[in-house]
């Protein structure tokens, strides 16, 4: 019976230590405003956020005051500020955000719902409402916005968006698997993209080909960063590229390894050894594995051997060459053999 | 000729800077950042200062540029290569707006990425108009862009795309770009692209690249999300033909295909409010032979703000002759005054080590302050034993500065 008590005694405290760090309990005494006591008991929204009716999106915001809270409670049960413990300052931290990138003014909108503040507040109804600050959906739930959605004019409302820099709510994107999902999903929005993301934010990985270390890479600090190229990716990148073949081509052009090689000392004349494993090349039928390998991932082979290097393959593979052809069983191609390149390196007469 | 295209393309940057300059006057605030970052590893570059900037002169224009300059030592860029500086563009640019959306044109470098196709940075031009019955149609046009505005004789890239969306549940487009090295083409494309959200919980994204000049599909990719409260599921496929992806000029585009094909799936789960889950499995097949990878990642917020987290990431990757187990451990723990302690720690087992190590484990410990001026300075140190060195110690340092002007 001892050992019972002990145990149900450790399991509470380790419940009560892992809500607590999993954010299922509450660390300070701040929490939730009591909007729907108030509510209960006849309290006018306007009774606390005196003038919110006229107001025009400028000036101060309507937040009441310890006093206005006085005005009602006479006998407050601490001295210290109300706000500390009756609200939340994430809370009023949206608000205030709000007010900065937000093109919106409380006075029309308060007429038009007649006073009815729960028609966009609908957080305040509830118990434990997450945040009081209505979401875009439920501007949309009169503003149907559908043209400016078309024209990406998101101007009226947004002051700036990317200065604003707040994902919305639900996103398409951002939840997931960013780094390979996120170019299907721009495909067919790219400038939907472009109303929060300036061309900064893409050339902070897709211009790899022109910086020795991208922005996106400086941030070592930034650990919650899951990039491709995160961590020991100089360790793992080969690794990495044979097991998505073409992959890497879509951001880094064709030289990207050789140069890359060339200024960390791992390529041919710095004393490096071949990289190929025994039996690459032979002169059995097939040529070795080189062949095989070559057709999954021919952007490695260019990596080193693009350009000049070409003519190495050149003069095994050339038409009557002892290599044989290289074509695959299913290649074809609508260029000139005779005078287009690289056709005419092996059909031709050369470069 | 070749003279004439570098001087036209820089002539194109300098108007953008001029622009920036010119109309100034009573623009919103400036925002500008600087960061400074040198490492010991060698023959790496020694330093590097990147500068970006964006202004919004207008309602209707918009400027913004990307610029990096840096040191290098000894033997970095190659045998031969003296110690000296460098400089690069990455982007600079101009936007300019139809106030109601109905119109955009960006000139200067940037980074093209529309439809099916794929982002290449260019010197040019691009721009868009949109109908009020939400028809869009795009055109671009210039150079691809090269270090140091190198020169790309007669290399050029145009194309566009037709696009409409259908009742504000979705887009389907099409596009079409041609491209050009040494005036030889080196892609020829045409693209098809989809974007659907049925229903609020479910949206789908497709797209894919036909190559005109070797006959065949050269990318398509596919993924379908469905939310419903505290959990995400994405399906996703890919199908790629590498030598397709490869320039035409290129003699390894001819050896024919033997594409990449991925299948698979992608859990989020907001298990908790501090605790995110995500999770991801997918089959493959690289060149006939099938294999798959897998990983799941967890990480802890130890705080409201997200300032302090704790993560794991195990991973498996088993397919063709890439085959290696990783395991990830992040951590991040704020020390006040605005300082922040961050560490991250990865081991890789492969299963063919080949001579290039056993294990190769890879760490970072850094010191991160930021007293909330604007200024941020962080230090680190980095510590690997790789497939080249059995050991490897390398020092980083940074220092940034961010500011509105005015």
């Amino acid at each position: 019976m001892r050992y019972a008590l002990t145990f149900v005694m450790i399991a509470s405290l380790g419940l009560a230590a892992c809500a607590g760090v999993l954010g299922l309990g509450r660390g300070s005494p701040s929490h939730p405003f009591e909007h729907r006591a108030h509510v209960d008991k006849g309290v006018s929204c306007v009774e606390c956020h005196a003038g919110i009716s006229t107001e025009t999106g400028a000036g101060p915001l309507h937040l009441p005051s310890a006093a206005d809270c006085a005005r009602c409670h006479r006998e407050p049960h601490d001295r210290r500020d109300c706000a500390g413990c009756h609200g939340e300052a994430h809370v009023r931290g949206g608000a205030e955000l709000a007010r900065r990138h937000l093109r919106f003014e409380h006075g029309p909108h308060t007429r038009a719902v007649k006073g009815d503040c729960v028609r966009c507040h609908v957080g305040v109804g509830e118990r434990d409402p997450a945040a009081i600050r209505p979401s875009m959906a439920t501007c949309f739930t009169c503003h149907q916005h559908k043209d400016e959605w078309r024209t990406r004019d998101c101007d009226a409302c947004h002051v700036d968006l990317a200065a604003e820099d707040t994902p919305p709510a639900s996103h398409l994107v951002h939840d997931g698997d960013f780094v390979r999902e996120h170019g299907v999903r721009a495909a067919s929005a790219r400038d939907l993209c472009a109303a929060c993301h300036s061309e900064r934010s893409c050339a902070a990985c897709h211009a790899a080909g022109l910086a020795p270390a991208l922005p996106s890479h400086l941030r070592f600090d930034e650990v919650r960063l899951s990039g491709l190229h995160r961590a020991g990716f100089r360790s793992r990148h080969a690794e990495e590229a044979r097991a998505d073949p073409g992959l890497c081509t879509t951001c880094h052009g064709e030289r990207t390894c050789v140069e890359c090689h060339q200024r960390t000392r791992v390529a041919p004349g710095a004393g490096a050894r071949s990289p190929h494993p025994p039996g690459w090349i032979s002169t059995a039928r097939g040529g070795g594995a080189h062949g095989v390998e070559a057709r999954i991932d021919p952007a490695a082979c260019a990596g080193c051997h693009g350009g000049a290097g070409e003519l190495l393959c050149v003069s095994c593979h050339r038409v009557g060459g002892p290599g044989g052809n290289p074509h695959g069983r299913r290649f074809s191609s609508t260029k000139d053999k005779l005078r287009d390149l690289p056709c005419r390196l092996c059909h031709g007469g050369g470069p | 000729m070749a003279t004439r295209i570098h001087g036209i393309r820089a002539a194109l940057l300098a108007a953008a800077t001029a622009l920036t300059a010119v109309l100034r006057a009573d623009a919103q605030p400036l925002r500008l950042r600087a960061d400074a970052v040198a490492e010991t590893r060698s023959p790496a570059p020694a330093g590097l200062v990147v500068l970006q900037g964006e202004d919004k002169l207008r309602p209707w224009l918009g400027v913004e540029g990307l610029v990096w300059a840096g040191a290098r030592t000894s033997g970095a860029g190659g045998a031969g290569v003296q110690p000296g500086s460098d400089a690069d563009i990455l982007t600079l640019n101009a936007r300019l707006r139809e106030p109601h959306g109905l119109g955009e044109l960006r000139a200067g470098r940037f980074v093209l990425a529309t439809g099916a196709v794929r982002p290449v940075q260019l010197d040019g031009v691009a721009a868009l108009a949109r109908a009020r019955w939400g028809s869009t149609v795009e055109l671009f046009g210039g150079t691809p862009a090269a270090p140091r505005l190198g020169d790309r004789s007669y290399d050029w890239l145009a194309g566009g795309r037709v696009a409409q969306s259908i009742a504000s549940r979705g887009t389907v487009g099409v596009s079409y770009v041609e491209r050009r090295s040494r005036a030889e083409i080196a892609d020829e494309e045409i693209g098809a692209d989809l974007a659907l959200a049925p229903a609020r919980w479910l949206d789908v994204a497709a797209r894919s690249a036909y190559d005109v000049t070797s006959p065949g599909i050269a990318d398509a990719l596919v993924s379908a999300a469905a939310r419903s409260g505290s959990v995400r599921v994405e399906l996703f496929a890919s199908h790629r033909s590498p030598g397709r992806l490869l320039p035409a000029t290129s003699l390894f585009s001819v050896l024919g295909d033997l594409p990449s094909d991925t299948a698979g799936t992608t859990v989020r789960w907001a298990a908790a409010p501090r605790l995110d889950v995500l999770a991801s499995g997918a089959g493959q097949v690289v060149g006939g032979e099938a294999g798959g990878n897998g990983w799941i990642r967890g990480e802890l917020r130890t705080d409201d703000r997200g300032d302090g987290s704790l993560g794991a990431e195990a991973r498996r990757q088993h397919v063709s002759t890439a085959r290696w187990t990783g395991f990830r451990l992040i951590g991040a723990h704020p020390l006040g005054r605005g300082l922040r302690f961050t560490s991250e720690l990865e081991i890789v087992v492969p299963d063919e080590p080949r001579g290039r190590g056993l294990v190769w484990p890879w760490g970072l410990a850094s010191l991160a302050w930021r007293p909330g001026t604007g200024w941020e300075a962080a230090a680190a140190i980095e510590g690997a034993s790789t497939p080249e060195h059995r050991y490897e110690l390398n020092a980083l340092a940074r220092l940034s500065r961010s500011l509105e002007v005015p």
